[in-house]
């Protein structure tokens, strides 16, 4: 069916790199580099995809400090005190601060990507307003849940 | 005869090696995670100022330290899969990528050993380490 030549194909390659933005495809061929960022207009749909993996790599920090404070925790009262000591310093609460942000971003993208997975939402319109929803949702949920932290007295600056 | 086997299901072609099961392991680590994710943030809320007999105390309860190793273990295997795509997308050079691949790989088996014997350990009541080690 497919017109296009197999794989590794080569003769239908450009014989030079014509405008020095070709690039040699991990099959061998050579292909037009696809437009970078900046080319393109920005789009919601974009942006919340973009959060989402940058969420995503913060967390992964985030896991890094999860295991520090079970390791506090296991080392006795001494080193827990100096863990929470850090962490409920102003730049700590800052930290886990972002931390949360990045959490909530990551679960409502997460959750507006298994929609899509699912075949649902997929119309330009339907894409966007998911996208706006999972951002808006995902800082509205790390902002009460700090907003709930101070108010209950659990925390104080 | 060719070493790629194609398959189709339902008229769609699917992946002919590891990718589709790689595409439903996200699916599925994430799917899991929803709720676990919720959960660890109401966690989170009960630990802060809890202090360290709080914590101690919420280690006590089985379905706290179980749920707790469940949810590090899954987050560890989804945050392996996701730093791998990265680097597969942003770093071109092969040897690069695997010196990224194998140091993300290492980060992530100590992250999920350290954080089972940590919770273990809290879990069993263990005195404080290092003294309580081998005890």
């Amino acid at each position: 069916m497919s017109i296009s030549p197999l794989p590794g194909d080569a003769s239908n390659d450009p014989p030079e790199d014509q405008t020095g933005r070709f690039v040699r495809q991990p099959n061998g061929r050579v292909r037009p580099l696809s437009p970078h960022l900046q080319i393109w207009r920005w789009h919601v749909t974009m942006l919340a995809s973009i959060l989402n993996r940058m969420t995503g790599g913060a967390l992964s920090v985030g896991a890094v400090l999860v295991a520090l404070w079970l390791l506090a925790l296991a080392f006795g009262p001494d080193a827990y005190a100096t863990f929470t000591g850090w962490m409920g310093s102003p730049l700590g609460l800052l930290v886990w601060f972002g931390l949360t942000v990045a959490l909530c971003l990551h679960l409502t993208g997460g959750v507006r990507h298994l929609i899509w997975d699912a075949g649902r939402g997929l119309s330009p319109k339907a894409a966007d307003a998911l996208s706006w929803a999972s951002m808006v949702g995902g800082v509205l949920l790390a902002i009460v849940f700090w907003v709930w932290l101070f108010t209950s007295g659990r925390i104080a600056l | 005869m060719s070493r790629q086997t194609r398959a189709f299901v339902k008229g769609v072609k699917v992946s002919e090696r590891h990718g589709a099961g790689e595409w439903t392991a996200e699916r599925l680590s994430s799917l899991i995670l929803v709720p676990l994710t919720l959960w660890g943030l109401w966690s989170g809320w009960t630990m802060s100022g809890a202090g360290y007999d709080g914590a101690l105390a919420w280690f006590r309860s089985p379905v706290n330290a179980v749920l707790l190793a469940v949810t590090l273990l899954v987050s560890v295997w989804h945050m392996w899969m996701g730093l791998k795509v990265i680097v597969d997308d942003y770093i071109h050079r092969p040897s690069s990528r695997t010196t990224l691949l194998t140091a993300i790989g290492l980060l992530c088996v100590l992250l999920a050993a350290a954080s089972v014997f940590f919770i273990v350990r809290l879990a069993l009541g263990s005195a404080p380490l290092p003294a309580g080690l081998g005890a």
